[in-house]
C-alpha cells in the first residue's frame, strides 16, 4: 500500500496548493463493482436496461470497470433511489433479494465516500461558438458586421448580425451551453461562411467606413482623401503586425511575423494590397483563430496551470462572451494576471464593462431556458420585450452590482417597464413616466429599477411575469424549477403516459385533484412528487403570470364568489408549505445548499464551455460551501470560479498515445 | 440564348478590362463601339425579365390619382412627377382593385397574388419566374429592406412559392452582390485566391500539429477534412466567369449603406446588374413592409410612416407634408430603378425594353385602406408585349387578378384563371378596353367684387411643396389658384374633392401679382356630394 499513500499525500497536497483540503475518508468497505455488483445487475437488471432494450437510455452493458462505473455518478444516484423506493425491478419482474440490495447499497456508499480527487479536465481546443465569433470580430475590427435592414419594434427576430445570419445556429453541448461547442464540428459550410464574414470583415476595413480602424491599426490617422492603394510598405507592415497578435489573443513569434511580412515583401500598389489583405485573411481562416486554444503551450502529458494567455482568455471570454482587451493581454505579458489578487481585481473591472452584460444575455438565458418566450410572444413583440428583457436586466444586475447569489429567489429590487409596470401595483406610481414621441405607435420601453415595497407576490425571478409565462401550468413550471433552480434531472415523461382523466361523472374535480389520482402510479409519483408541489405553489399566478390575490386571504374578507386556490404542497424531504411565498422561505433556508450547488455547477460548466465531471466534484463542494457559509456574491462566485483548479490548469494528452 | 451576342460581350469587357470600372461607363463605351457588331448578332431576341416594386403603405389619393384624363391626354399626377421623364416607357393603369376594405396583411398578399384568399398558390411573379428563368445561375430573387414583422408575418412578404408559402428575403444589399457575384468557388480570380489561401492555412495548421497534444490533433484533424473538401469542392465546380461568360470582377461591390436610401439605391443598382448580367431574370422587392414602421430620419422624419399614412386619423399639416415627402421619396426610388434599367444597353435597346417593371401597392387609400384605385404601373416594353405611354383607366373596378392572368398569358403561361379571375385585363397591348366615361360639365369662372365662383376640376398643386395649394382648371383659362386657411380647408374638405367637378366660391385676393382664392364660402360637388360627412378625404 505504500504506493497509495503516496499517491494520497500527493492529492493531499495539490488540494492544499489550492486551498481545497480534503480529509481521507476512506471506507472500510471492500465491496468491488466488476465482483460484487456488476453481476446483480446483469441478473436483475439488463433484460431491459441493456444491449436491445433499452429503458429509460440505460444501458449496464456498457458499464463494465470500476472506471466505467466512476464515470456515471450520476446514475448511481436513481439507482440506489429506485431500489430503495422498490421502484425497480418493476412488481411483475423477479426481485432483489435483501443480501443483494444491500450489497448495492453498501458498495455506492462505501464508494462515495472515496475521496474524489480534485483534477482539472484534458486541454481539448474548440471552436467559438456564434455569438462569441461575432464578439471576437467586433471587437478585433473595431465595427460590426451588420445587415442592410430597416427595424422597427416588431421585429422581434433580429436580422441585424450578419455573423448570427450566415452561421448554423449552435446546439447546446453535453454542458447545456452553446459555448460547448465540442460537438459542433467544423463544416464545409461554416468554413465557407467564416470565408465570407472575413472577406466582408476586410473589404468594410478598407472602405471608407472603416477608415478610422485602419488607422487605429496602422497606429496614425489616415486622411480623409487617402485611398487603399496608397497603402505604403511601412503601413502595411504596421498593420499586420498590430492585427496578428490581436487575432489570435497571444503575441506572435518574430519568426512567424517575418514569415508573413515576406508575403508582402517588394510589392506595390494593388499587388501589396490584395497581398496585404491576403496575409489577414489567412489569419482569420487559420484554426488559430477560430479555435480557442491550439496556441497554448504546455508540457505534454502533465497537469500544470495554463499559460497566461490561455488564462487570460478563459476569462474574457466566461466574463465578457469575447477575447481579452489589452489590459489582461498585458497582464498576461507581463505575467501577474496569475496572481489571484490580480486575477480578483480583473473580475471586477471586467463585471463593470458593458461586455459583462453578455453573461446575462448568454449564460443567464440558456441556464433558465429564458428564449422560450420567443416562440411563445412572437406575435406580440412590445410584451415579448418586456417579459424577456425584465429577467435579463435583474440577472444582469445581480451578476455585476456584487448580489448575493441567493436574491435570485428573493429580492427586493425589480426591473419594470411600461409592459410589465402592471404587475406590480402601487409600487409602479414611483416609475418616471415615459413619454412616448409623437408620431411612433407602440414603442418598446427601458426597464427601470424599481424596489418592492406593496407588489404582492414578487421579488426574485421565479415570480416574474416573463417566466410564470413561458411555463404554463403546474407541471411545466415545477418542472423547470425543479430542473433549472434545484438542478435536479427529472427525465421527460414516458411516451405511454396515460391523458389525465375528466372528472368522473356527477363530480367535480379540480385540475389538482385529477392530477393527483393520475400520478397514483408509483412509476409516475417518482418524479412528480418533486415536481407537482413546486408546481401547484404557484398557482396563485395566472398563465400571464398575474398574481390572482393573497393566498393568504383567510385575513381579509372572505370572498365567496371566488374559489379558493390551493397552493399548499409537501416536499419529498418533508416540508409543508401552505403558500409560494412559504415555499420561498424553505428554498431560501433548507433547500439553500443544493440551490446554491446548482447556481455554482451552471457557472462552473458555462465558464469551463464543458460538462461537469466527476473530478470537478470538489471544486463545486468547496464554492458550494463557501457561498453558504458566507451568503456569497455573484463577484465571489466568479472570482472563485476564476481561481478554481479546473479553470487554471489542464492536463495536456500527448499525442503519440493515439496512432496516427 | 444567344451565343454570338455572349461572345461579343466577353471579349469586349475582357478587352474593356479595367478592374472596378463602373458598369454605365463600359456601356456607354460598348454602345458606341459594338452597336454595329450587336445590331448584326440581333437574330434571336434577349431574354425577358419581370421586375416587381412594392410601395408600402397604399397612397395618399389626392396626391396620387390622375384628375381627369384619357388614354393617350393625361396629366401626369404631382406624386408622379419624379417619374415623369419615364412616360413614354410607362402604362399607368387606374381602377385597379375591386374590393371595399383590405387589412395590410390581406394587401400584401393581393399585390402579386391577386386575391387575399389565393393562399394555395405560387404569386405571380413566381410563376413567371418559372417561365423564364431558363439557365439562370438563379431563379429569381425575393428582396426587401425592412425585419419581418413576427406579429403580422404576412405584411412581410410578396412573393410565395408554389404550396403559397412564403419565400425568405433578402434586405442587404452587399450580401445579395457577393452570392450573385463573387461566388468564391466558380470566379476565377478567386479561385485561384482560395487554392492559394488553402494551401497557406495547411501549412500553418501543420506548423501547429507538430507541437500540439493528442485533443488539439483531433481538432486539427476535423480542419484538416473540411480543407480537403473544400479543396475538393473547388475541383468539382467548374470555373465560370460569370453565366456566359461576363467578367464579374469589373463589378463594383456596393459600399455598406448609411442609411434607407443608399440602402434600397443600392439594391437597385445590384438589381439591374443582375438582370444584365443575366444572373437572374424574376426579382421582386419589397421598398418596405406593407404596414410599415420606417423611420425616414435621413428626410428629416422622425415620425413612422404607416402612423403618417393615416393620414386622415392623424391629421395635421405638418404629417401630411411628412407623408407626402416619403411618398415622393418611393416614386424616386421607381424613377431610379428605371433611369438604371435604361442605363444598361441589351442587344439593339435598352434592358428596359426587355423587361417589365411592375409599381405598386396592395391597397389605394392609405388612410381607410380601400382597396379601389389601388396604384399600378406598369414599365418598359417587355420586348414588345406591352404598348407603353397610355394612361388605362377602366370603366370599372378591376380585379387584381385579371392583370395577373393578362401578365401570364403575355409571357405565355397558358392558364384558364388566377386567382378569382378568368378573364385576362385587356388593353395592355394597345388592344380595346372599356374606358371609364365621365360625365361631361362645364367648366366656367365668374369674378365679382372680390368675390369669384369657378367650376372646374379641382386637383392639388403639382408641387408638393406646397401641398396646401390647390387648382381648378378652366378651359380655355389659366387655372384658378386656391390658397385657403388650415380652417377653410379641412371645414370644407377640400382633398376629398380633388379629381371631381365642384363649383367653389370665395373671397379673391391678389397674391405676387395673380388672383388666389383666399376663403372659400361655399363648395358645391357637380355630381357626388359636396358634403362627404365623415367620409374620409
Amino acid at each position: 500500500m505504500g504506493s497509495r499513500d503516496l499517491l494520497l499525500f500527493r492529492k493531499q497536497m495539490r488540494s492544499f496548493l489550492y486551498g481545497l483540503v480534503f480529509t481521507a475518508r476512506l471506507s472500510a468497505s471492500s465491496l468491488a463493482f466488476e465482483h460484487d455488483v456488476r453481476p446483480i445487475l446483469e441478473r436483475s437488471c439488463v433484460k431491459c436496461h441493456g444491449g436491445e432494450k433499452l429503458k429509460g437510455e440505460v444501458d449496464f452493458t456498457k458499464i463494465l470497470t470500476k472506471q466505467d462505473a466512476d464515470a456515471q455518478f450520476e446514475l448511481w444516484e436513481t439507482v440506489i433511489e429506485v431500489i430503495e423506493a422498490n421502484e425497480m425491478p418493476p412488481e411483475d419482474e423477479p426481485q432483489l433479494s435483501d443480501a443483494e440490495k444491500k450489497t448495492i447499497l453498501n458498495w455506492y456508499q462505501g464508494r462515495s465516500q472515496v475521496v474524489i480527487e480534485a483534477k482539472p479536465a484534458v486541454f481539448k481546443p474548440r471552436r467559438l461558438s456564434g455569438p462569441e465569433y461575432r464578439n471576437t470580430l467586433r471587437s478585433l475590427f473595431g465595427f460590426d458586421l451588420e445587415v442592410a435592414v430597416a427595424e422597427a419594434e416588431q421585429t422581434v427576430i433580429s436580422e441585424k448580425s450578419l455573423v448570427l445570419k450566415l452561421l448554423p445556429t449552435d446546439p447546446p453541448g453535453a454542458s447545456g451551453f452553446i459555448n460547448d461547442t465540442h460537438r459542433a464540428r467544423l463544416s464545409p459550410v461554416i468554413w465557407d461562411q467564416y470565408l465570407h464574414l472575413s472577406n466582408a470583415a476586410l473589404e468594410n476595413l478598407f472602405s471608407k467606413n472603416g477608415r478610422a480602424q485602419l488607422g487605429g491599426f496602422i497606429g496614425n490617422q489616415l486622411s480623409e482623401d487617402w485611398q487603399p492603394v496608397d497603402l505604403s510598405r511601412d503601413q502595411a507592415e504596421r498593420l499586420i503586425r498590430a492585427f496578428v497578435p490581436r487575432a489570435l489573443r497571444r503575441p506572435t513569434p518574430e519568426e512567424q511575423l517575418s514569415k508573413i511580412l515576406a508575403g508582402i515583401f517588394g510589392k506595390h500598389g494593388e499587388a501589396l494590397l490584395a497581398a496585404t489583405k491576403f496575409e489577414l485573411k489567412a489569419i482569420l481562416m487559420s484554426p488559430a483563430f477560430f479555435y480557442r486554444g491550439l496556441l497554448m503551450e504546455g508540457d505534454p502529458s502533465k497537469q500544470q496551470a495554463v499559460d497566461n494567455f490561455e488564462l487570460a482568455e478563459r476569462l474574457s471570454y466566461f466574463l465578457w462572451e469575447d477575447r481579452p482587451d489589452e489590459e489582461l493581454t498585458q497582464l498576461a505579458t507581463d505575467g501577474s494576471l496569475g496572481d489571484r489578487q490580480v486575477l480578483n481585481k480583473q473580475v471586477t473591472r471586467m463585471l463593470s464593462s458593458p461586455k459583462a452584460r453578455n453573461l446575462a444575455r448568454s449564460f443567464g438565458t440558456q441556464w433558465l431556458k429564458i428564449d422560450s418566450l420567443d416562440g411563445l410572444l412572437a406575435k406580440d413583440p412590445i410584451r415579448h420585450h418586456a417579459l424577456k428583457t425584465q429577467p435579463l436586466d435583474f440577472l444582469n444586475y445581480l451578476f455585476t452590482e456584487n448580489r448575493p447569489v441567493l436574491e435570485l429567489i428573493d429580492s427586493k429590487i425589480t426591473f419594470v417597464n411600461e409592459g410589465t409596470s402592471g404587475f406590480y401595483g402601487k409600487d409602479r406610481q414611483r416609475m418616471k413616466r415615459h413619454v412616448k414621441p409623437n408620431g411612433i405607435e407602440r414603442q418598446r420601453t427601458p426597464n427601470q429599477k424599481l424596489k418592492l415595497v406593496h407588489a404582492e407576490g414578487r421579488g426574485g425571478l421565479l415570480t416574474m411575469p416573463g417566466i410564470l409565462t413561458m411555463n404554463q401550468g403546474p407541471i411545466q413550471r415545477g418542472t423547470w424549477m425543479l430542473r433549472q433552480i434545484l438542478g435536479i434531472q427529472v427525465s421527460e415523461p414516458p411516451a405511454n403516459t396515460p391523458p389525465i382523466q375528466g372528472s368522473p361523472h356527477g363530480e367535480n374535480l379540480t385540475f389538482r385533484e385529477r392530477f393527483e389520482a393520475h400520478r397514483s402510479d408509483p412509476s409516475c409519483a417518482r418524479c412528480h412528487e418533486k415536481i407537482d408541489p413546486l408546481g401547484f405553489a404557484l398557482e396563485g399566478y395566472d398563465k400571464n403570470g398575474q398574481f390572482l390575490r393573497s393566498t393568504d386571504h383567510s385575513k381579509k374578507k372572505p370572498d365567496k364568489a371566488i374559489e379558493p386556490i390551493d397552493t399548499s404542497g409537501k416536499l419529498p424531504s418533508g416540508e409543508t408549505f401552505e403558500t409560494f411565498a412559504e415555499l420561498k422561505t424553505i428554498l431560501l433556508t433548507r433547500k439553500r445548499e443544493p440551490i446554491v450547488r446548482n447556481i455554482v455547477e451552471r457557472t462552473l460548466a458555462y465558464a469551463l464551455c464543458r460538462k461537469l465531471e466527476r473530478n470537478d466534484q470538489p471544486v463545486v463542494d468547496t464554492i458550494t460551501k463557501n457561498l453558504c457559509e458566507n451568503d456569497g456574491t455573484w463577484l465571489g462566485l466568479f472570482q472563485q470560479v476564476a481561481n478554481s483548479l479546473p479553470f487554471r490548469e489542464t492536463i495536456i494528452k500527448t499525442a503519440n498515445t493515439s496512432h496516427e | 440564348m444567344n451565343k454570338n451576342w455572349n461572345i461579343e460581350r466577353r471579349t469586349f469587357l475582357r478587352s474593356a478590362a479595367g478592374a472596378l470600372v463602373p458598369l454605365p461607363f463600359l456601356n456607354l463605351m460598348e454602345n458606341s463601339a459594338k452597336a454595329a457588331s450587336l445590331d448584326l448578332a440581333g437574330d434571336s431576341s434577349p431574354p425577358l425579365r419581370f421586375v416587381t416594386l412594392f410601395k408600402p403603405n397604399g397612397v395618399h389619393p389626392p396626391s396620387w390619382n390622375i384628375a381627369g384624363g384619357k388614354e393617350t391626354d393625361f396629366r401626369m399626377s404631382p406624386l408622379m412627377a419624379p417619374f415623369a421623364k419615364h412616360k413614354n416607357d410607362l402604362l399607368i393603369l387606374d381602377n385597379m382593385g375591386d374590393f371595399g376594405f383590405s387589412s395590410h396583411s390581406n394587401s400584401t398578399r393581393r399585390f402579386l397574388s391577386g386575391h387575399h384568399q389565393n393562399k394555395n398558390s405560387a404569386s405571380v411573379d413566381q410563376l413567371i419566374a418559372d417561365k423564364i428563368s431558363g439557365d439562370t445561375a438563379h431563379r429569381s430573387l425575393e428582396l426587401t429592406t425592412e425585419g419581418l414583422f413576427t406579429n403580422q408575418i404576412d405584411c412581410s412578404y410578396i412573393s410565395y412559392d408554389k404550396n403559397g408559402s412564403p419565400i425568405p428575403r433578402e434586405s442587404d444589399p452587399q450580401l445579395v452582390f457577393d452570392r450573385l457575384f463573387r461566388n468564391p468557388m466558380r470566379d476565377p480570380n478567386q479561385r485561384e485566391e482560395i487554392s492559394s489561401l488553402l494551401d497557406r492555412v495547411r501549412d500553418d495548421a501543420k506548423s501547429l500539429q507538430r507541437k500540439a497534444g493528442r485533443e488539439d490533433k483531433e481538432t486539427l484533424e476535423e480542419y484538416f477534412t473540411v480543407i480537403r473538401e473544400t479543396e475538393q469542392r473547388l475541383e468539382n465546380m467548374t470555373p465560370v466567369s460569370g453565366p456566359e461568360g461576363v467578367d464579374f470582377s469589373s463589378l463594383k461591390r456596393p459600399e455598406s449603406a448609411g442609411n434607407l436610401n443608399e440602402q434600397v439605391e443600392s439594391m437597385l443598382d445590384v438589381m439591374a446588374m443582375a438582370l444584365w448580367t443575366d444572373s437572374t431574370r424574376c426579382i421582386s422587392y419589397m421598398l418596405g413592409n406593407s404596414n410599415s414602421r420606417m423611420i425616414f430620419d435621413f428626410l428629416g422624419i422622425k415620425k413612422q410612416h404607416h402612423y403618417l399614412s393615416h393620414f386622415f386619423r392623424n391629421f395635421s399639416r405638418s404629417n401630411i407634408d411628412d407623408l407626402l415627402k416619403i411618398s415622393l421619396w418611393h416614386m424616386e426610388k421607381f424613377d431610379y430603378l428605371l433611369t438604371k434599367l435604361k442605363s444598361y444597353k441589351d442587344q439593339n435597346g435598352s434592358l428596359l425594353d426587355h423587361s417589365v417593371v411592375l409599381f405598386g401597392s396592395g391597397m389605394g387609400h392609405s388612410d381607410n385602406h380601400t382597396a379601389q384605385r389601388i396604384p399600378m404601373i406598369l414599365a418598359g416594353k417587355g420586348g414588345g408585349m406591352l404598348k407603353t405611354g397610355r394612361y388605362l383607366r377602366y370603366s370599372k373596378n378591376q380585379e387584381i387578378g385579371r392583370l395577373h392572368l393578362a401578365l401570364l398569358e403575355k409571357f405565355g403561361i397558358d392558364s384558364p384563371s388566377y386567382a378569382n379571375s378568368s378573364a385576362p385585363l385587356p388593353g395592355l397591348d394597345g388592344g380595346a378596353f372599356e374606358e371609364y366615361q365621365e360625365r361631361p360639365f362645364d367648366t366656367w369662372v365668374k369674378t365679382g367684387k372680390g368675390t369669384i365662383t369657378v367650376q372646374g376640376r379641382l386637383r392639388m398643386s403639382d408641387n408638393l411643396d406646397e401641398a396646401k395649394v390647390f387648382y381648378i382648371d378652366v378651359a380655355d383659362k389659366p387655372p384658378v389658384r386656391i390658397e385657403v386657411s388650415f380652417g377653410d380647408f379641412h371645414g370644407f374638405n377640400l382633398a376629398y374633392h380633388v379629381g371631381t367637378p365642384i363649383t367653389l366660391t370665395g373671397k379673391i385676393s391678389e397674391r405676387n401679382g395673380r388672383l388666389v382664392l383666399t376663403k372659400v364660402t361655399e363648395l358645391k360637388s357637380v355630381f357626388g356630394k359636396s358634403k362627404p360627412g365623415k367620409a374620409k378625404g
